[in-house]
């Protein structure tokens, strides 16, 4: 107990440490909009999150697979919901709004990517995945696999990918926070954690999958209400303005906005922007939606909610619910990037993150519908940052603790180190978010490209090939994770290669490292596979005799 | 103990018919989700590869739809529109050629 008491407070004062020195540094979108404390957001966003960690409380539990997995039994409406809202993170409800309007029709790849990759997640993973029936992704891929190697690789991306995720959600929720209460970014930052903590650690995940159902209609209806009041202010008729929304995007081409027409050259700004490839060229378009794609259905936190449903039969039908559920903040968020850009064409990158708040205070909307808006917004980052951590500290406790480092330790002990993981995640997220990398969806894009890059090819061919074997896996992985760390660090450092330009984007290096990675794991394991121990094919095949019902399964003792 | 055989799973060559079965449905809906995805923007490219200042105009961006230009309904609701009638689809291939099997 007293060395998980010192690895808390020691995360916490570093933490406060870096505070202090990033002070400042990001977050210079608060000042885009109107500053000071606003009271009736606040009172709005306060008795929300009162709600959330009431939900919580009330639904607390002690087992360890009630903490991770809710018990096995969410129907598909509600598991729709909850793929929804674990899914409606800030990313998509500031990041998406932030890069249409920034990059207006390309931004567009960001929408088809993030939709047609649950396609492929319910063709080749949802059902099998289910048959399978355990806690994690890791544990699937190192049973699979038969690899202690395998599965500290996943935990490892698994962990990578909640950090550069939550890393995105604290922008956001630092953003909002600092609008509501007036804070500057870095003590909005270090109050959101604390709300994210206490709230994660109250409540396991069955708590989180209850209130998730809840906080997906706040979010979607503080996203879509403000929305009939923009357009009609915009002179629409406000009845369906994700339909009207169509007429104030021809104008803009035109150069019309709320300031009268515009002068030519700002005219053919924004209309070169709207325009195909006034802002990318195909191929990176390509890249892009395919990054995403295979990225959403390679990320853990999203694959995980297929083990908490009835069986597959929901499991399927939750898919399409969640889809329709995502659709409805999609074909919302064009509009919120289309006003932003009626009031204020020439806001630029500094606005970009914040236009959803903008672009209504732009239009003068008053501030209850924008606190509503942004406590949605809040409430669409919480509730992914919880999946987030709650599936990274699974990958550390569940996989490398309870499976690898001491088997058949307690329920107990697993649990607390469960728990002590979630604050350490926590810290470390914080850590990023004082100094975030890019704007919000674009760090969201990097841990698609991990997720594409590792886990998905490694998930698919462990369902779909029965040869692939640990080694292919490993090679395959590690190349996969090296590749996309490469990209993420050479566009850090501004390497031409990497850039928005080059060959190989950070944000869609999946387009070209994704198939080579499934061509390695398969050649890997073809040219491995005399090597191949008795017991790790054995182990193997028994499951994916589980995964396809194949006769013959028998059930594992303790592993 | 004698070995067991292996197993054999390959998407492409199922082995047994609910194999089959399953990847018949998931290859028909791959092969349509290809198409949207992919084609769809492959069509706004080759359509504007006449535009001579490389931003792709064509018929398609001229094109007005419910008033939007056509290049931007069509990935901003086509596509999402299609994938959700796509994920309806595959519940539907899966009842007709997948539960009649299991029972049987």
């Amino acid at each position: 107990m007293n060395r998980c008491f010192a690895i808390v407070t020691l995360s916490a004062s570093l933490l406060i440490l870096t505070g202090t020195l990033a002070f400042g540094v990001a977050g210079e979108e608060i000042y885009q909009v109107k500053q000071g404390f606003k009271l009736v957001p606040a009172i709005i966003m306060v008795a929300l999150l009162c709600i959330y960690i009431g939900v919580g409380f009330l639904s607390k539990v002690s087992s360890t697979s009630g903490y991770w997995v809710a018990g096995q039994g969410v129907g598909k409406i509600g598991n729709g919901a909850a793929i929804a809202s674990d899914w409606m993170s800030a990313a998509s409800f500031m990041g998406v709004a932030g890069l249409l309007y920034l990059k207006g029709w390309f931004g567009l790849g960001y929408i088809i990517g993030w939709t047609g990759g649950y396609v492929l997640l319910l063709c080749l993973i949802a059902a099998q995945i289910r048959r399978f029936g355990k806690y994690t992704i890791p544990e699937f891929l190192g049973d699979r696999y038969n690899s202690h190697g395998v599965r500290l690789i996943a935990a490892s991306v698994t962990v990578i990918i909640a950090i550069t995720y939550s890393t995105a959600q604290f922008k956001g929720i630092g953003l909002i926070c600092g609008w509501i209460f007036g804070m500057d970014y870095s003590s909005s930052v270090f109050f959101a954690a604390g709300v994210v903590c206490t709230y994660m650690l109250i409540s396991g995940m069955s708590g989180v999958t209850r209130n998730q159902q809840i906080q997906y209609v706040v979010l979607i209806s503080a996203f879509l209400i403000p929305l009939w009041v923009l357009l009609r202010k915009a002179g629409g008729t406000g009845i369906l303005p994700q339909i009207e929304y169509g007429h104030i995007i021809s104008n803009l081409m035109e150069g019309q906005t709320a300031s009268g027409q515009l002068d030519p050259e700002a005219t053919r700004a924004i209309r070169n922007a709207y325009l195909p490839w006034g802002k990318g060229d195909f191929y990176h378009f390509i890249a892009l939606v395919f990054t995403l794609m295979v990225g959403t259905a390679g990320l853990p936190h999203i694959m995980i909610r297929f083990y908490t449903v009835k069986n597959e039969d929901v499991a399927r039908r939750s898919v399409l619910w969640g889809l329709f559920f995502i659709g409805l903040l999609y074909w919302s968020s064009p509009v919120y990037a289309a006003m932003g850009q009626f009031w204020n064409p020439a806001g630029g990158k500094a606005v970009a993150d914040v236009i959803i708040l903008s672009a209504p205070e732009r239009a003068g909307l008053g501030n209850a519908f924008i606190g509503y808006l942004a406590s949605g917004a809040l409430a669409a980052g919480l509730s992914t940052v919880a999946g987030l951590l709650i599936a990274g500290a699974s990958a550390i406790a569940h996989d490398w603790y309870a499976t690898v480092y001491r088997p058949g330790c307690p329920d107990r002990q697993a649990l607390l180190v469960g728990r002590v993981f979630t604050a350490v995640l926590c810290g470390i997220v914080v850590l990023f978010a004082l100094n975030p990398p890019a704007l919000i969806a674009q760090i969201v894009a990097m841990a698609f490209a991990i997720a594409g890059n590792t886990i998905f090819p490694a998930v698919v061919l462990g369902i779909w090939y029965s040869r692939s074997n640990k080694y292919g896996a490993l090679a395959g992985m590690l190349f996969g994770l090296g590749m996309t760390l490469l990209a993420m660090f050479g566009w850090m450092a501004k390497i031409p290669m990497f850039s928005d330009q080059g060959i190989l984007p950070a944000t869609s290096s999946a387009l070209i490292v994704c198939p080579l990675a499934f061509l390695i794991n398969i050649l890997v394991s073809n040219a491995m596979d005399d090597k191949l121990d008795d017991e790790s094919a054995e182990r193997g095949d028994n499951i994916l005799r589980k995964l396809h019902n194949l006769p013959g399964y028998v059930e594992e003792g303790d592993s | 103990m004698a070995k067991k055989p292996r197993v054999s799973v390959n998407f492409f060559a199922p082995s047994t018919d609910g194999m089959k079965a399953e990847t018949s449905v998931a290859k028909t809906i791959l092969v349509l989700w290809f198409l949207l995805s992919y084609g769809i923007p492959t069509l706004i490219w080759l359509a504007g590869l006449s535009d001579p200042n490389g931003l792709g105009e064509s018929f398609l961006t001229n094109a007005r739809f419910l008033g939007f230009p056509l290049h931007y309904w069509l990935l901003a609701q086509g596509c999402t529109l299609g994938y959700l009638f796509l994920c309806k689809l595959y519940c539907v291939l899966w009842d007709m050629k997948i539960i009649p099997l299991r029972k049987s």
